[in-house]
Parts: C-alpha cells; sequence; structure tokens
C-alpha cells in the first residue's frame, strides 16, 4: 500500500549536521497498523511529514497503492492535498475558529474529493458517532476537553475516507489514564474500517500494544524493521535492545561465536543460544531482560552448573504489580523481577537461571 | 497522477503566489531604488532615465557645497534635541503609566495612543497660530499681561523646530517604552527589594540598567524617524531659514521657481538613505543586545508598583499637563476656524463664532474631490499593504529559510528609505507614465513606505499561528489558497484589521507623499490642507484640519478604547 524507498533529506542551513534522514526504506502492507519508533529527533516525523507530502526528500521515492508521489529522479511530487490522506497532529490542529461540526465536514466541502452537498451532513454525522462524539456537533471547538479534541482531529481524519491514515504522536497530550484507554479504542477503530496507518510515536509501550509492524529509527536511519514481539525478544543492536525496554546490558567478550556462543562477563560465563555473524573475541553486550531471568527454589544447586548463578540482593524496589530487585553477582550486577510475594530483603542470598534461549548477543560498539 | 505531479512541482497556487509577491515587492522596493542610483549618477538638466552618460558631477556638487555641512550639522542637531526631550518625556509618563500608583493610567494610554492618529502637520500649524511673532496668541497674552515688548516665544528658530518635532514625537516613544516596561520581570525587581535595597536604589540599579538595551534601540528608532521627518520642517523649518536633509531633498525635487534638479536630489536622497541605514544597521544592533538582556517571561504578571502617595494626584498633573500643551494647537486651530478673519482668542468674540468655514470647506468641489480621493487612497493603500503582509508573513514564517530571509528583508528594507527619498525614487520611476498625476501612484508609494510595518505585524501574527493548523487543512485535501482563505486569514483576522488601520490612520496624515506627487488630480485631504494654508486661506485650513483630525480620531478612538481595556484588564 505504502513504499518509501530510501528518502534522504537534509535541512536548510543545517548542512554542517548529520542528514535528518539517510536512506530510510520500508513497506506498509495495505490494512496494516505500521509505527515508526524512535527516540527525539531520530527523524520519524520528518518521515511521516514526507509520506504526508508536507516536507519534500532531497531524493528517494515514495508510493502509495500504485501511484508515485513523490520521484527524485522522475521530478514529482504530488502535494500534501492531492495525496487522498488523513491525518492527526500531535496538537490536534482542530480549528479553534469552527465548531465541531465545521470541522469534520472540511474535508468533505473544501477538500480535493467533495461531496454532494445532501452527503456531507450524513457524513459528518457518521464520522463522528465513530468516535462517539456525535452529541457535540455543534459545541465551538475550543470548549472541547483535550480528548474529545482528539476525537475530532480523528473523526476529521477519517470522514472523506482517505487511503492512508497518518498519525503523528496523537497520544502524547493526554493524560496516563486516558491515553491507555485511548490507545484501545483507535487501534479497534482504525482496524474495523480496515484503513492502512502509519503511527509515529517514541513511546515503545505504545509502538507495541498497537502495531502490527515496527520500524525502529535513530539518526536518520530505520535500524530494525519487525513485529513488536520480534523488537522486544530478538534486537539486532545494543540501541534496540535498550531503546524497547528495561533490560540487563551485560558488557563481555565473545569466547565462543557458536552456536551454541559463550561469553565472558563479570558475572561469569554466560551462554547463549546465538550471536549470529560475530567473530569470536569480539565486544558484545549479553541483553538478558528482567523477566528472562528465572529465579530459582533456595535450595536448588548451582555450583558449576551452565547459565545460573548465585547473587545477594543489593538494592529492591517495591513497584506493586511486581519487584524490581538489582543482584550482586560474581564481579557485575543483574537485573531480576521477583513476586511481591516473595519476601527477599537486601542481602538476601538467590539463586537464578538466565535460559540460553532467552539471551541475546548484540555488538559493543554502539549503544 | 504523474503527469499532474510533475507540473504541480511548479505550478502548485504558493509557488504563483510567491513568484508575484517577490515580483511585487520587488518592483515596489528595488525599482524606485535603482531608478534613484542611476539618476544620482546623471548630468545635471537631462530628464531622468533618458540619458547613457554616467557623471560624478552631482557627488562632486554635494561635497563642494559648504551648504552640505550645514545641512548634516541642523539635521543632527534637529534629531539629537528632539529626539532626547522626546524619550526623556516618554519614558517618565511611561514609567509613571507602567510602574507606579498613579491614577488615571488606561486614560493615558488611551490619550497616548489616540494622538498618534493626529496629523504632525495640523499640530505645526496650531503653532504657528500659538507662537508666530505677530498674532501668535501667546505672544499677545505675554505682551498684554507682562508687558513685554517683543515676542517672547519665538516660532522661528531651532529650538522650536525641536521642542514642536519632541512634543509630537512622544506618544511613539511612550508606546515603545511602556512596552518595554511591561516586560521587565518583576522577580529582578523584588530580588532587589528583598535583599535590602531602597525602592529608589531599586529603580536606578536594577530597572534602569536593564533597560537600557531597550531605551538605546528606541532612542535608534526615533532618531531615524526625526531623520525622516519632512512636514514639521518644511512648514516651520524653511521660514526660520533651517534646511535639513529631508526638506533639501524635496525642494531639489520640486523647487517653488525654476526647474526641477533631479540628479542633485537624488544624490542627497542617497546621502540621507546611507544615513537611515546606518542608524538602521544600529537599531538592529542594538535590539539584538536587547534580546540577549530579554527578561521576558510572557505570561500576564504583574509587576509590582511603586506608591507614590501623596505625591499621585503631582504626578498626574504633570501628565495631564502634557496632553493641555498638545491640545492647545488644536483648540487654537478650532477657534481660528470659526472665524472668516483670524481675530485674537477672546470670550467677547465667541457671539460672533460661526460654522460657516466647515460648511464652506465641505461644500468646496476641491474638498469634496479630496476627501473621496483620500477615501479611495486610504482604503487601498490599508487593504493593498495588509493583503501583501498577509503573503509576507506567510513566507517569511513557513517558507522555509533561504526564501523567508529573502522575503524579510526586501519587506523590511523601506524602512531604512526615508518617505521623502522613497517618493522621488517614486516620481522619477513614474514620471512618464500615465500613472503620474493619478490616485493610484500615491498608493504605490504608500504601500511602499507602510509595508514594512504591515509584514512586522503580519509575522508576529503568522507566528502564534501553530504550523499544524495550516497542515492539518492541506491533509485534508484543501488546496494552499482554500488553507489560506478559511484557516490562516481568519485566524490572524484582529491583527489585520489593527494593521490596516493603523496604515489607514497614517496613510490619511501623511503630507510627504501626496505633495510630492500633487497634480490637480490626485489632491487629497493633507496636500489639499497644504494647498489652503499656503494659499492662505486660514480659517477653511483650520476647518479642514478639525475636520481631518476628527475623521482619525472616530478611526481610531474606540479601537484603542476596547484594546486599552484588554491590556488594562489582567490582573
Amino acid at each position: 500500500m505504502l513504499t518509501v524507498e530510501s528518502i534522504r533529506k537534509r535541512f536548510a542551513g543545517a548542512e554542517d549536521a548529520p542528514a535528518a534522514l539517510d536512506g530510510v526504506s520500508f513497506h506498509v502492507a495495505p490494512g496494516d497498523f505500521f509505527t515508526l519508533l524512535g527516540p527525539s529527533g531520530c527523524g520519524k516525523t520528518t518521515t511521516l511529514q514526507c509520506i504526508a507530502g508536507l516536507e519534500a526528500p532531497d531524493s528517494g521515492r515514495i508510493t502509495m497503492g500504485g501511484d508515485v508521489v513523490f520521484c527524485s529522479e522522475r521530478r514529482i511530487a504530488v502535494p500534501a492535498n492531492r495525496r487522498n490522506l488523513g491525518m492527526v497532529f500531535q496538537s490536534y490542529a482542530i480549528w479553534p475558529h469552527m465548531t465541531v461540526h465545521e470541522n469534520v465536514a472540511f474535508p468533505l466541502v473544501h477538500g480535493m474529493r467533495k461531496a454532494a452537498s445532501g452527503e456531507v451532513g450524513p457524513r459528518v454525522r457518521r464520522a463522528l458517532e465513530r468516535v462517539k462524539l456525535d452529541a457535540l456537533a455543534d459545541r465551538p471547538a475550543p470548549l472541547l476537553s483535550g480528548g474529545q479534541q482528539q476525537r475530532v482531529a480523528l473523526a476529521r481524519a477519517l470522514v472523506h475516507e482517505p487511503r492512508l491514515l497518518l498519525l503523528d504522536e496523537p497520544l502524547s497530550n493526554l493524560d496516563a489514564k486516558l491515553r491507555d484507554q485511548m490507545r484501545v479504542e483507535l487501534r479497534q477503530l482504525v482496524k474495523s474500517l480496515g484503513i492502512t496507518t502509519v503511527f509515529v510515536t517514541h513511546d515503545q509501550t505504545e509502538a507495541m500494544a498497537m502495531s502490527d509492524r515496527v520500524a525502529l529509527m535513530r539518526q536518520g536511519r530505520v535500524v530494525q524493521l519487525g513485529s513488536p514481539r520480534d523488537l522486544f525478544l530478538k534486537p539486532a543492536s545494543a540501541f534496540a535492545a535498550d531503546f524497547m525496554g528495561r533490560t540487563n546490558m551485560i558488557r563481555g567478550r565473545l569466547v565462543q561465536a557458536g552456536p551454541p556462543a559463550a561469553i565472558a562477563t563479570p558475572l561469569g560465563l554466560i551462554g547463549s543460544d546465538g550471536a549470529p555473524g560475530l567473530p569470536a573475541g569480539a565486544e558484545v553486550f549479553a541483553v538478558v531482560r528482567p523477566q528472562a531471568v528465572t529465579v530459582l527454589p533456595d535450595d536448588a544447586p548451582a555450583d558449576g552448573l551452565a547459565n545460573v548463578f548465585r547473587g545477594r540482593v543489593i538494592a529492591q524496589v517495591f513497584l506493586g504489580d511486581v519487584v524490581e530487585a538489582d543482584l550482586a553477582v560474581g564481579e557485575g550486577s543483574l537485573r531480576v523481577l521477583l513476586s511481591p510475594y516473595r519476601e527477599a530483603p537486601v542481602g538476601a542470598a538467590l539463586t537464578v537461571e538466565i535460559p540460553p534461549a532467552h539471551c541475546v548477543v548484540v555488538p559493543a560498539e554502539e549503544r | 497522477m504523474t503527469r499532474a505531479g510533475t507540473l504541480s512541482r511548479r505550478l502548485t497556487q504558493q509557488n504563483v503566489a510567491l513568484a508575484l509577491l517577490l515580483l511585487l515587492v520587488g518592483v515596489l522596493v528595488l525599482g524606485p531604488l535603482l531608478v534613484l542610483v542611476r539618476t544620482s549618477f546623471a548630468p545635471a538638466g537631462t530628464a531622468p532615465l533618458e540619458t547613457t552618460v554616467v557623471t560624478l558631477d552631482n557627488y562632486r556638487a554635494m561635497l563642494a557645497s559648504p551648504d552640505t555641512l550645514v545641512l548634516l550639522r541642523n539635521t543632527l542637531v534637529y534629531a539629537v534635541g528632539s529626539v532626547t526631550i522626546a524619550v526623556a518625556l516618554a519614558t517618565a509618563v511611561a514609567w509613571l503609566t507602567e510602574r507606579t500608583d498613579m491614577p488615571g493610567q488606561v486614560l493615558v494610554r488611551i490619550l497616548m495612543f489616540s494622538w498618534m492618529a493626529v496629523p504632525p502637520l495640523v499640530l505645526g500649524f496650531g503653532w504657528i497660530l500659538l507662537i508666530n511673532p505677530g498674532q501668535g496668541l501667546l505672544n499677545v497674552w505675554a505682551r498684554a499681561w507682562f508687558g513685554a515688548t517683543d515676542a517672547p516665544f519665538t516660532l522661528y528658530s531651532m529650538w522650536t523646530l525641536i521642542v514642536i518635532t519632541a512634543l509630537a514625537a512622544v506618544p511613539t516613544a511612550f508606546v515603545m517604552v511602556s512596552g518595554l516596561l511591561r516586560n521587565i520581570d518583576p522577580q529582578l525587581e523584588q530580588a532587589g527589594k528583598v535583599l535590602g535595597g531602597s525602592a529608589w536604589s531599586v529603580v536606578r540599579r536594577i530597572t534602569l540598567p536593564l533597560l537600557t538595551p531597550g531605551i538605546l534601540s528606541v532612542v535608534i528608532y526615533m532618531f531615524m524617524a526625526v531623520v525622516q521627518t519632512f512636514d514639521l520642517p518644511l512648514i516651520i523649518g524653511l521660514t526660520a531659514r533651517i534646511p535639513v536633509l529631508s526638506t533639501r531633498v524635496y525642494l531639489l525635487s520640486s523647487p517653488d521657481r525654476g526647474i526641477p534638479n533631479y540628479g542633485l536630489s537624488s544624490t542627497f536622497g542617497i546621502f540621507l538613505l546611507l544615513l537611515a541605514s546606518l542608524l538602521m544597521w544600529g537599531y538592529l544592533h542594538a535590539t539584538r543586545v536587547g534580546e540577549r538582556f530579554r527578561v521576558v517571561t510572557g505570561k500576564g504578571f504583574r509587576p509590582r508598583r511603586l506608591v507614590l502617595g501623596p505625591w499621585r494626584w503631582p504626578a498626574l498633573g504633570g501628565v495631564m499637563l502634557y496632553f493641555l500643551v498638545m491640545l492647545m494647537p488644536l483648540l487654537m486651530l478650532f477657534w481660528a476656524s470659526l472665524f472668516p478673519v483670524y481675530r485674537t482668542p477672546s470670550l467677547d468674540l465667541l457671539a460672533g463664532a460661526s460654522f460657516a468655514s466647515y460648511a464652506k470647506a465641505i461644500g468646496s468641489s476641491m474638498v469634496q474631490r479630496a476627501a473621496l480621493n483620500t477615501v479611495l487612497l486610504v482604503v487601498l493603500s490599508g487593504t493593498i499593504v495588509m493583503a501583501l503582509a498577509a503573503l509576507v508573513g506567510w513566507f517569511s514564517v513557513r517558507g522555509g529559510r533561504r526564501i523567508g530571509r529573502i522575503v524579510d528583508i526586501l519587506s523590511f528594507a523601506p524602512t531604512a528609505i526615508p518617505p521623502v527619498v522613497m517618493v522621488v525614487a517614486i516620481l522619477l520611476l513614474y514620471l512618464r507614465t500615465p500613472l503620474y498625476g493619478t490616485i493610484a501612484i500615491l498608493v504605490i508609494g504608500h504601500v511602499s513606505i507602510y509595508l514594512a510595518f504591515g509584514a512586522r505585524t503580519m509575522v508576529a501574527a503568522i507566528m502564534q499561528i501553530h504550523k499544524e493548523l495550516g497542515d492539518a487543512a492541506l491533509t485534508s485535501g484543501a488546496s494552499w489558497l482554500t488553507s489560506m482563505r478559511r484557516i490562516t486569514l481568519p485566524l490572524v483576522w484582529p491583527h489585520m484589521l489593527n494593521g490596516w488601520l493603523w496604515v489607514v490612520a497614517h496613510s490619511a496624515r501623511d503630507l510627504t507623499i501626496p505633495l510630492t506627487l500633487m497634480t490637480a488630480s490626485n489632491m487629497v485631504i493633507a496636500s489639499a490642507l497644504w494647498m489652503m494654508w499656503d494659499f492662505p486661506d486660514l480659517p477653511g485650513a483650520a476647518a479642514l484640519s478639525m475636520l481631518l483630525v476628527l475623521g482619525s480620531l472616530l478611526l481610531v478612538v474606540p479601537l484603542q478604547i476596547v484594546a486599552g481595556r484588554a491590556t488594562a484588564a489582567p490582573g
């Protein structure tokens, strides 16, 4: 449905700075919920603006459902208003001098694909019903709460049945509880309409909860592309491992390239199922999510067993649903999650196991 | 789709609008300047643009003439004197209004803003009636009451010119200084107080140093304005034989007798232009320093006010005295408008007062034509300026770095071009075209001169509009023009209206453009006023002055009252 091919962009006046977009490519299948994820300044919003036609890349190609909307070689740049899109902005961009109805009717009245005048009313009403705001149609836009504005923005982006829906951090201005609720609603809504969606966020939880596929971006490049599960469980780089959620990054040296691989770390020797493409002797991180670590019964044997370590609790934080505990293991430390029902005061000894299948090895040069 | 795409890259509404804007503003600003430069290198006695000879004669003549030094000295003395007095007075009044508990603050603010609508030309006429050596009211009274033998007030001297200009310039300086005072974070002053400083040492050691860069930029701006002033030096300075640069440029291009010397006029114009550009550069530099000192917190805070105690009323009295002095020339004109022949004011004469001069003025076909022309001029100027300014604002804020800068510089450049120079340049450029002698050429002049102000208003306004509001219209499928028309412009509408009123008020009171480009067919109220005064038809000129002031105030005062309430409201 949407194909982005090696788009590059440098902003005028920032010629010395690294490129804002440095060859971004990806493909979004019809009906997919696709997310551009990354820290601020990684180029995710610029990418979205290039797709929308609000920015023009310096080079590259963007295709939408068979139509080339941007191609630097053939000097094609279809302007934003002819791309047949719907977009929700971070600020919602609800026009304050109009009512809710006028806001939502705008694409049908002033857009490229105008609706017959008799159709506008019913279509706006349907769009507002979809976001449960039909009761507020005549309210002036400035009198809406943040959550209501967000729904109006969504109704406005969908009312003209665009081929592609673009969402630029639409949830970041909502309070935490509303955000959790809108996350579910938003995904259900676009999935029920079957519309292809590109979503931009810096929040990895949001990305994982909502997306079919995620492109993780950094410094103008896509560093990893896959399902949320892939990104979380099989990060390809230290950056990806760190960005996708809390993790242990245990620095060490690859002593056996494998598979199975073995890494010499301050904790001791850690075995892993694989270290793809890395030579023995490389500086690496062993990536172990706290959730992956199994806490063994106190009387379990530890000595001499591969990937089983004894440690002592040096700090713990009681979070309610879970307890985060830092263990001193060997010369290093390891963060694990404990059940809130388990008593493990500072100083207590624990035996833990790192399953080799859940230990991912990534190169150490970047983070 | 593909073909439409290729085409649209070059021929979008946006690019067409940008090209038109650059073309228009370029022609308006650069056209006259190029002609001015060319004419300054043309030999004497040739018509502008009809020679290919390049000569430095005019520059030699200017530099060799002993007059040039006198002109420069006069101009500097005039500007330094009036700016010093104006800024000192304005700062005092602004401080009393913004930073003390003096009563009547809203009234002072409204009066100051409204006073900007009174044409300096009219004030000048009023002052001439007040203190001319023979019949000037103040001199007559001084003789009658104090037995003075000659005239104690001398109208035709450098000092009088300076004081009258300073008084007329106070409102503008007040508006700028009170803006500065309002933006100082009161916490900085409170810190001084908490740490043990007395109220006066806080003013002296904290408030004033913080204000210095801002005041400096006000001083340079006012200096530039005075160097460019034309009307007061014309009606007072010429009789007093005090020529300054601006009047010299005018007289060389529109002499009372003989033929115009456009070459020398252009050369002096370029000299004045360089002086103004230098000041402009100083102004930009000073405002940049001011940015570094910037202590604006933005949100509506209420500065702690100095308690004047029993001095509150004398303070208000002092400020009101200024307004009284400002009112005197207007009252004088009003008196003069009531009698067919000027009589020294006295209560006995009141019985013979009549509004016959008004009826005569309104009935005169010249005034009627001038009134119609004025309405055409101000409405067209205001509308064209604000339409261009809206585009300038949009491209300057949203057009990207390079385009934004070009548009910015082009629209800001006229600030450094003195109107009297600009108008000579416009005269040279359009003299042989059918536009000369029409209202259109006056509109061109006012649009070129006031575009800078309009552009600054609209740049500030569009900067406040979130970019995504316009983008949302584009992604909804609306064209660029629709997005401008339906979203951006409705949102900046109040700023546009404000700018429009400003341009209209200034266009109505300006004499520089209408006088230099005057023909029988494009007379406006300001130039008609000048003609009647010069004729002389004193009652007619006085009546017309009052009508002009009344018209301007009717336009400006209601808006100022609303705006004054709005700024006074947040507690």
